[in-house]
Formats: structure tokens, sequence, C-alpha cells
């Protein structure tokens, strides 16, 4: 079959009609320029990417190149990018649109991604690759902007929703799309009823493990490419979690996903140096820490709150004060307060705290910019006040903060504070590798916290080796979770994403929660201690058994 | 596109277009635009309307650009990706859609010389399906015989031509008219388009047909939801092969025999 040929026609009437009226005709200069230009603007062949040439500001890693060009030439416009944290899938995804606008295959374009990181796209496909994308803030943006990036929620209501539908989109690129893994939400019914031509799902949460995600996601890119849901259950569902035909399946998915891994791509990532800093505590923060351990006999609260408080007090007295101030109004009743209120009279007790000062030493040792993560608000709104006691520049970071505060806090660390203070990762995105140390100053529970505290400056770009400080109050839970569970598992010289795999691999992904319930339900320290240690045994042994797939992968490659 | 051809096109563009050159060295370019041309690439229709309406004497804007990146001058720098440039690549197009030109050919007699007329179309081709790659093609098509030949535009820029018609030289009155000569050009592609192997066109089909096929198989029930037909037109939208025929820029020429003597 011929294909169609298509001729534009719109020009004749008016060549016509100046040969007629004689002219005005152009300046033979310009008539030669004008060709010149079309013919620096022709691409000259179906493969390659002409995007490189048009962008010599930007120097893109091979790994980057080889993705965009698998993803037009092999994938042909349809793919998954799900390189590790850090490998840079946006600058893949802008390469890609810039590719195809070149290429003149794509116009129309829509980028959805988490409303936190909208402000962020726009500014990098805007100054890195010189994409007139517009964050979508009216509705008639739509209609008459080329390029528009917004937010799923905002796009799936309407009115928007029936706008965007109207719209004919040549390319939908979708960040974070793991979040679109339950096809029974609202998000994955509205991103299915867009019409894909090109499509890119982004995600560094690796899925080949969770088998019905991995069904929906790739049948949201092409649907029918792992059957439909019947077939597909048939082919690779054993039981109610396991999968069979797995190499065949995996075969499948490696068509229509790109998986960049650290370690394929041959650049050498700094190193992290990990340093445990134990604190013992003073007489008065230890009778404090050791009155709230009495609590559990005296008062009938709910482990959770107990152990709540436990946590906050290695933290802080301030953190511990705002709990415990909340139940006191909560519960309000002569018997309780005479139990709670002595309490009180520890926390004034407490006359410098161990950890900030500990801290303090290390930030003038360090003597250079550093990042601490605290889980508490109540603890950073203290260091805060106690770094600038003793004429240490900080600036506060939290998840709520609108995007434009969260850029000014980020600028401001960069160029005139020392210490950026942090309740949360900071969400995704944030990208601080102008800094190379990182106190924890208390741990959060969930592991792939930690790893996204690490990631926020081990990645792209760092030049330096990558610090690591890990505060644990001695004698404390938060030392039975540094000892017994994080260093065992080695979660802080993890490979960034490896965790995550194997939490995963061993349907774990909670695993804070099994921890609380360990320390909640646990009689005694040792048993505290058998049962942390059968679930670091439990992950290391994942750990190995995934390193030895890997390397049978490899080899079996080559 | 090298960044010494860059300079040198953004040179001749402004020149040709009238502007004052108000420095050129290697890297920088600095000139006063038009009243044309700032209005056609400042994008400050409220300053012109304003302007035009008070009657007041405008101020035209002055660019620099730099095409040495390691300039430490002022400037906007310029290279192959940047906006302003194929904006100006844009621009001259629109500057110069269409020409008629003569050739001036050196006369030692006083006898007077016949120029033929030519109708040349310069002309993009681009194969498109999920990829895409151009082509671009001269014609020029004699308007009294029908002859037809290929890389006109390069025989034409080694001519010395001008605008207004020689002394001493008249024009034949061309046989074919340029409207049918456009037909003749046309018909002219078709025919060599047909006769190309279009392995890429089968390849987009076959594997349109595959994808066709899973979707299909995706949505096997009797009543398909309108997600099937969207998807559907997806994939037509993705993979049809389809050849457009675009003009960058086209004119007549009168041009002399000796033209084509060599």
């Amino acid at each position: 079959m011929d294909p169609e040929i298509i001729f534009d026609h719109s020009w004749q009437d008016e060549f016509i009609s100046r040969i007629d009226s004689d002219g005005p005709w152009a300046n033979w200069e310009v008539y030669k320029l004008a060709f010149h230009a079309e013919e620096e603007k022709r691409i000259p062949t179906f493969e390659g990417l002409m995007a490189p040439e048009h962008l010599p500001h930007v120097s893109f890693l091979p790994h980057q190149i080889e993705t965009a060009q698998t993803v037009i030439e092999k994938m042909h416009g349809k793919a998954i990018l799900a390189d590790e944290v850090g490998l840079g899938k946006t600058i893949e995804a802008g390469l890609i649109i810039k590719e195809y606008m070149i290429r003149g295959l794509a116009k129309k374009i829509l980028i959805l991604v988490p409303a936190s990181l909208v402000l962020q796209w726009a500014t990098e496909l805007n100054s890195k690759f010189y994409i007139p994308a517009v964050p979508q803030r009216k509705s008639y943006v739509w209609e008459q902007c080329d390029v528009v990036i917004s937010s799923i929620d905002t796009a799936k209501r309407e009115p928007h929703r029936s706008l965007i539908l109207k719209q004919d989109y040549d390319f939908i690129i979708i960040d974070e799309a793991h979040k679109l893994k339950n096809s029974k939400t609202k998000n994955y019914e509205f991103v299915q009823s867009l019409k894909k031509k090109f499509c890119l799902l982004l995600t560094a949460t690796p899925i080949q493990n969770r088998l019905s995600e991995i069904f929906y996601l790739v049948s949201l890119l092409k649907p029918g490419y792992l059957g439909n849901a019947e077939t597909f259950t048939k082919n690779y569902r054993s039981g109610k979690t396991k999968v069979k035909n797995e190499e065949k399946l995996k075969a499948l998915v490696n068509q229509v996903m790109v998986r960049n891994r650290r370690e394929d791509t041959g650049l050498n990532w700094p190193k992290r140096v990990i340093e445990s800093i134990e604190i013992p505590l003073s007489d008065q923060e230890r009778d404090l820490y050791d009155s709230l351990i009495t609590l559990r006999n005296k008062l009938n609260i709910k482990g959770f709150s107990l152990i709540t408080l436990q946590r906050e007090a290695c933290s802080s007295r301030e953190a511990v004060y705002v709990t415990l101030n909340h139940m006191r109004k909560k519960f309000d009743n002569p018997a309780f307060n005479e139990i709670i209120d002595p309490l009180f009279d520890k926390i004034n007790a407490i006359e410098g705290q161990s950890k900030a000062n500990k801290a303090l030493d290390l930030i003038k040792k360090i003597n250079d910019k550093v990042i601490i993560f605290t889980e508490y608000r109540a603890t950073q709104l203290y260091l805060q006040w106690f770094l600038q006691q003793h004429g240490v520049s900080s600036v506060p970071f939290r998840g709520g903060f609108k995007r434009s505060k969260k850029d000014w806090m980020r600028t401001l660390f960069q160029n005139n504070a020392q210490v950026l203070i942090a309740t949360e990762a900071g969400g995704e995105g944030l990208n601080l590798q102008f800094c190379n140390h990182i106190i924890n100053y208390d741990l959060p529970w969930n592991p792939m916290r930690i790893e996204q505290r690490i990631g926020r400056i081990h990645r792209l770009g760092q030049k330096n080796d990558v610090h690591i400080y890990n505060f644990a109050t001695k004698g404390t839970i938060e030392d039975h979770i540094l000892k017994l569970l994080y260093n065992k598992i080695h979660l802080f010289e993890n490979v960034i994403g490896e965790l995550d795999d194997i939490l995963t691999r061993l349907n774990l992904r909670d695993l804070d929660k099994q921890v609380l319930t360990i320390f909640e339900e646990s009689e005694s320290a040792g048993e505290i201690q058998i049962k942390l240690d059968n679930i670091s045994s439990v992950i290391n042994s994942e750990k190995d058994l995934l390193k030895e797939e890997m390397q049978n992968e490899a080899s079996g490659d080559s | 596109m090298k960044q010494a051809a860059i300079h040198d096109y953004l040179y001749h563009y402004f020149k040709s277009n009238n502007c004052d050159i108000l420095e050129n060295h290697h890297s920088q370019l600095k000139v006063k635009l038009t009243v044309d041309l700032d209005k056609l690439l400042m994008n400050r229709p409220f300053y012109w309307h304003y302007i035009e309406k008070i009657n007041q004497k405008p101020e035209t804007a002055i660019l620099t650009f730099k095409t040495d990146p390691n300039d430490e001058g002022e400037g906007e720098f310029i290279h192959f990706g940047s906006p302003r440039l194929h904006q100006i690549f844009q621009s001259a197009q629109q500057l110069a859609p269409f020409i008629r030109l003569f050739h001036s050919v050196p006369t030692l007699e006083k006898k007077s010389i016949a120029l033929k007329p030519w109708l040349g179309l310069n002309i993009k081709i681009s194969y498109q399906c999920d990829v895409k790659k151009d082509r671009i093609l001269s014609l020029g098509l004699q308007l009294i015989n029908g002859a037809l030949i290929d890389q006109f535009q390069s025989l034409l820029e080694n001519l010395p031509l001008t605008p207004k018609i020689p002394d001493y030289c008249y024009t034949l009155q061309p046989l074919i008219r340029p409207l049918s000569g456009v037909r003749r050009i046309e018909s002219y592609l078709v025919k060599m388009l047909n006769s190309e192997t279009h392995d890429w066109a089968n390849d987009a089909i076959r594997r349109w047909k595959h994808d066709l096929n899973l979707l299909d198989q995706f949505y096997d029930e009797e009543e398909k939801p309108e997600t099937y037909h969207s998807e559907k037109e997806a994939l037509k939208a993705q993979y049809e092969p389809k050849i457009h025929v675009q003009l960058i820029n086209g004119g007549l020429f009168y041009l002399h025999d000796s033209a084509f003597s060599k």
C-alpha cells in the first residue's frame, strides 16, 4: 500500500494573485536565506537524535541519550521510564519531548505531574530545553497553549477535564506514574480516557514485582499488550501473589520499559561515608525518658502514644512537650493529670540538650553546608532557635511549604545559610546536591524515608563524597532501631532504590508498622532484639538473592 | 549549523532586510531593527499600536547577538537551538514566499536577448509515521517546453539575477500557465513518490496492525467503550504513514539559455 500523499495547496491562490498584480516580490537575499533555513532544519534520517545539537549547553549522559533513542526508535514513543532515583528521568523525558517537537511529530503536549513539581518542570523545560511549557493556572490555557503542565488532581476535575478531552494531544507525559497503580481510581480512569499517541510514564519505583500494578500501568500505555485482566491472571499469576512465567513477563515488560540502574551507567558515583554517633543522655534527660517508660504501667494509654512519646523524647524536650500538652488537654482529669504533671517538671528540669549540643559541635567542625533532618516540627523550631543563639544561620524546610517557598528556602540555603533544617524529605524532586553533609537528627521508622533523605544529595551532580551522620541517644528505642535494624541491613550504604526492590519482593513495604508492633508487643528488650534480628536476616537474605539474580541476568546477556 | 555559519546567516539576514549593522566582530553582531523587522521579531503590538495612534516617531529595538559561548561581552548567545534563531528562520520564510527575477545577461552588442520563463518551486517532502524524515527538492519547470530540472535553486544561486528586466532583454510568453505548471510539478512528484519503495511505511503499518490487534483483544466485549475508540484513533495518529508536501518558497525566473550551457 502506498502511503497517502498530502499536498499543501494553501499558498497557490496567493502566488497566482501576486503574478497577476505583479508583486510584491521578495528580496532575493532573503529568499535564499529562507531556503537555507529549511535546509538547515531538514531532518535527514528517521533514526538518531536531532535534539542534542539544539541543546549545546546541556551535557547529556550516555544513558540518557541511549534511553531517548530507545524510546523513540524501538518503543515508538510509548514507554515507561523507570530509572533509579537520581539518574535524570526528567532530563530523559525533556530530551524525548524536544526530539518529537523538532521533528514536528508532537505539538500539543500535556504533562501531568504532582502539584508540588509543576513549577520545577516548567522551569526545567523552559530553561534547559527551550520548550515553552506553561503551568496550568487558568482554564483557557488548555486551548491556547501547546505545552501545558498540570497536576492530575486539577486536570481530572471539571471544567478542566472536559476541556482536556477536547484537545487533540500528540504527547502525554505522566510523572510519578506509580500512583496510577489502582485501576479503580478516578486518576486512573482519567488517564485511561486520554488519547495517547505518544506517552511516557515516569516512575522511580520498580514495578516488576507487583503483578497487578505492572499490568495496569502497561495497559494504560498499550492496552492489550499484556492481554486483558483475565488472560493476564491466567498466564502470569499463581496463587495470591506469586508470579509464574516470570521470564516471559519480564521480557515483555522490558520491551516497553527502560530502567537504568546506577551501576550500569558507568558513572563514578560519590562515596557515602556513614558515621553513627551515640549520644549519652544527661541525667535529667535520662530521668524524663525513663519516667515515660513507667507510664506504661501507670496509665492505660495505647501503645502508640507511649512509643511516640519515647521517640519524641529522643529528639527534643520540645517535641515531647507538645504531645504531652496535647494529651493533657484531651483527657484533662485529676487522675490523669496527677501522673502527667510531674513529667512537665522533668521537662523543665532539662538544661541544655545533649543532641543539640552535639549537632552544634559537628556543624562547626564540618564548617560547610549541612542538612538536618528531624521527624518533628517542635524539634525543628527549637533547633532553629538554638543554632541562631550560637551564631549559626539556618533555614527551615517542610513538605507543606508552597512550591515558591520551597524554591526560596532552597536558594537561601544555597546562598546565605549554613544549615537547612527539614522535617520532610521535602517531597519528590528536591535537589540539594550542592550540599554533601546530612545529619539524621532522629530516625524515621520507615527506611524508605531515609533513602529519600539521602537521595536529596546523593544524586547526579553531586561532586563530593556524601557524609551521613546518624544520631542515636544511648540506651533508647532509637539506639535499638539503629543498631539492631538499620546498621544490620546496611541501610545507609544501600544503593538508592535497592531497598524498595527488596521490601516489595518481601511484601514488607509497611516495615515501619511491623517495627512498631514489635516494640508495642514485646515483653522484654531480648524479645525486641530477636524479632528485629529476624527481620534483618530476612531482608539480608533477600538482598543476596536479588544480587545473585542480577548477576545471572547480566551474565546471561553477554 | 556551525557557529560561524550562524553569524554569517544573521549578518546577511539583517543586512538584506535593511537594518543598520552597528557592530560586527568575530562573535558579536549588533543591529538596529527596521520598523518592519521590529514588528515581526519583537512581539510588542501594544507599543506599535500606541506609537502609531499618537503619531510619534518610533524607536526601534537594537539587538546584540554573540555566537561564541566564551565571549564575555554582552548580547544574546545564539546557537542552533536558540528560539531566536528559529524565529528568524521562520520570519525569513514569511518575508520571502514568492519572487520574480530576471537573468542579468552580460551583453556585448546592443542586440536584444530573449529570456525564457521558468517556474521554480522549493519543496519540502516529509515522510511521516511514528518517525519522520525530510527531503528537500528544488524543481524548475520551463514554461514553454515543459522541461523539468532538479537542483534549480543552486543553479539560480550561481547566476546574476535582478528584480528588474535588464536593458536589451525581452521575455517570451509562457505556453504553460503558472498554475498548470504547479499541477505538472505535483503530478511529477506523485509519480516520483509512488515509484519509491516505502519500507518505512510498510513497517509502520505492520506495527499499527499489531497494536490494533492487541487493542481488540483487550476490549473483547461486543459494546466497545469510548476508550477503545480513542485508543484506536491514537494508533492511527501514531502509525499511519503519510507523505506531506509543502512549499518552502517559489517564483518566476526569466532565464537566458546560456544559464544551462555549462
